[in-house]
């Protein structure tokens, strides 16, 4: 605890709100501080939907911070996510992303113990000479809480986190208007390495001030989103984000390629787009026609695993599901038309982070509180707020952007 | 009799030239132009990972199954990804791909359709940092159709072994 808070004081954050520090994104031991206090604190973690597990025994595997992580659907129905560690020996029990753990629940190969879908130890091998006390349900796999919300599947691995329900707050209504009855079915997934700091990843999300400058691609075709706005939604307590816009050509698309499809609405009345994220590190998206929910994985300080899952509705017709097929990872993917420059600035943001010194948020900032402009930049305060809070870094007050200098 | 070479000797021989000046041209960011002509006008470039094309998971990295959209992403590349062109103002484009591919194999068809088969890797060079990452490793499951005498892509399918990309990546794989 002492080293903790030894190592938050020697992180000199400046009193304005406006101002991060670029160390929290180069020092190794608040990497590790992060993956307790943020993802193992009172956060509720996206780690999937049910339509990706949807038959008894399905699973895959992902990770809640860096604890490794099987999201399962058991025997009995329920979606579970356990620690991907065997109670003997750590041994890890399921490789692979994904498959069915079939009739025989989860051996591990190290001295074949097997756990069942709800993660309790049913089979132990030569078990003579253990202790005389050993029991056999001491020894189930540890697991975080879990609860779903339109078949999103969340974990938490602390008692203090409130119901989902209360977590999300306001953003249940974004995530009925993308899911809406949560009937999905998976399309896949592609998931891809950004070399960048997880926190750099999600704030991007908040940033609306780069989408016109960066992704040039809706310059190109002549796309201007507008009219709408960036919420924080509870932003006092929990620093999600809610952006709502719309996208109409300034005059019209400009035909700029052969096949415009990437940029077509044929399942939605409108164009409004939604993009939330679920603090800390789930993404809710349905742009034009893709809908996407995003896992952040941080891997090591400078690395962070994106998966993009796609979806579809299950009323949806073959030719719909085949525009979706083709618009999804088209738009929004590693190989996105204005997905990728993403991860070409992020990653430069990261490797000039040892330059010391601080990022700076001003666009929208004189606004000091939600709702934002699309094109404001300032609700990334608002994540931080979030963040410091977990981490115990003191808390400039709202609307500090105009305080005095560094002291 | 359909034009082109056509003895098996002359279309498997064809089928291994036309893989090589695939790789010259997608190794070479000035000749992404030449890219398109390398397919048949009804063609599909396809880059999917082993673990959603052995699922049955439509999801594909890049999913290019028209001719259109296979000229289309040399728009994405030059337009999109570089700034209306302005490359002194993007510099990711920057990251120099070079193919690695083994021993190709060709498997000549009774449709006149040849199947073209090799490992491959891709690394890419010199993006921020001036190292050189991996990019891609994988096979390549081509079919290879003769119209008009000269070999062309009816499917480039790249599959990738890894089921999570280390990096992005720019040009065609």
């Amino acid at each position: 605890m002492d080293i903790e808070s030894d190592l938050l004081r020697t992180i000199r954050w400046p009193q304005e709100d406006n101002r991060i520090p670029r160390e929290i994104f180069t020092n190794p031991d608040l990497f590790r501080l992060e993956m307790d206090a943020v993802f193992t604190g009172p956060v509720w973690v996206l780690v999937g939907h049910e339509a990706e597990v949807p038959t008894p025994g399905d699973y895959k595997t992902t990770s809640v911070g860096t604890i490794p992580a099987i999201v399962v659907r058991g025997t009995d129905g329920v979606v579970r996510v356990l620690v991907n560690a065997c109670a003997h020996r750590g041994t890890r029990l399921v490789e692979g992303p994904s498959g069915n753990v079939g009739r025989g629940g989860f051996r591990c190969i190290y001295h074949m113990w097997t756990y069942d879908t709800a993660g309790r130890l049913t089979a132990v091998s030569l078990p003579e000479d253990f202790p005389a006390d050993f029991r056999q349900e001491d020894y189930g796999i540890p697991h975080a809480r879990v609860e779903t919300y339109r078949g999103t599947i969340f974990a938490t691995f602390s008692d203090a986190t409130p119901p989902l329900r209360d977590y999300l707050a306001e953003l249940t209504e974004g995530i009925d208007r993308v899911l809406g009855d949560g009937a999905l079915r998976f399309l896949g997934s592609i998931k891809v390495v950004f070399h960048t700091n997880w926190k750099l990843y999600v704030e991007n999300i908040y940033d609306g001030y780069h989408v016109t400058a960066l992704h040039t691609g809706f310059q190109v075709v002549r796309l201007r989103s507008h009219g709408g706005d960036r919420l924080v939604p509870n932003y006092e307590r929990n620093g999600h984000l809610w952006s709502r816009s719309r996208s109409t050509p300034v005059d019209h698309l400009r035909p700029v390629l052969r096949d415009m499809s990437l940029f077509e609405v044929r399942t939605k009345p409108t164009t409004d787009h939604t993009m939330m994220v679920v603090f800390p590190s789930g993404v809710v998206t349905d742009y034009f026609d893709t809908i996407q929910l995003r896992y952040v994985v941080p891997l090591d300080l400078d690395r962070t695993l994106i998966e993009f899952a796609f979806f579809g509705r299950q009323s949806d017709p073959p030719e719909v599901l085949l525009h979706r097929n083709r618009q999804g990872p088209a738009v929004l993917g590693p190989a996105g038309a204005i997905t990728l420059e993403d991860a070409a600035a992020l990653e430069r943001v990261q490797r000039s982070a040892v330059a010391r010194g601080e990022n700076v948020v001003l666009k929208g900032t004189p606004r000091r509180f939600p709702p934002y402009r699309h094109v404001d930049e300032a609700p990334i305060r608002h994540f931080y707020q979030a963040y410091r809070r977990l981490l115990g870094f003191a808390i400039p007050s709202d609307g500090a952007a105009d305080a005095s200098g560094p002291r | 009799m359909p034009a082109g070479p056509a003895d098996g000797a002359g279309r498997r021989q064809a089928a291994l030239d036309l893989l090589a000046r695939y790789v010259r041209v997608v190794d070479d960011p000035r000749r992404i132009e030449e890219w398109p002509d390398l397919f048949a006008e009804e063609a599909t470039y396809l880059v999917v990972t082993r673990e959603n094309h052995e699922r049955g998971l439509p999801i594909a990295v890049v999913r290019d199954d028209t001719r259109d959209r296979i000229r289309d992403r040399v728009v994405i590349v030059r337009e999109f990804w570089g700034a209306g062109g302005r490359t002194e103002d993007r510099h990711y484009n920057e990251a120099w791909p070079r193919h690695i591919v083994g021993p190709a194999w060709v498997d000549l068809k009774e449709s006149d359709e040849a199947h073209l088969g090799a490992n491959f890797m891709v690394w890419g060079s010199g993006a921020i940092d001036g190292q050189m990452r991996v990019l891609a490793v994988g096979e390549y499951r081509d079919v290879v159709v003769f119209p008009d005498g000269a070999a062309r892509f009816k499917a480039k399918i790249v599959i990738l072994d890894h089921p999570v990309l280390q990096d992005v990546f720019v040009y065609p794989l």
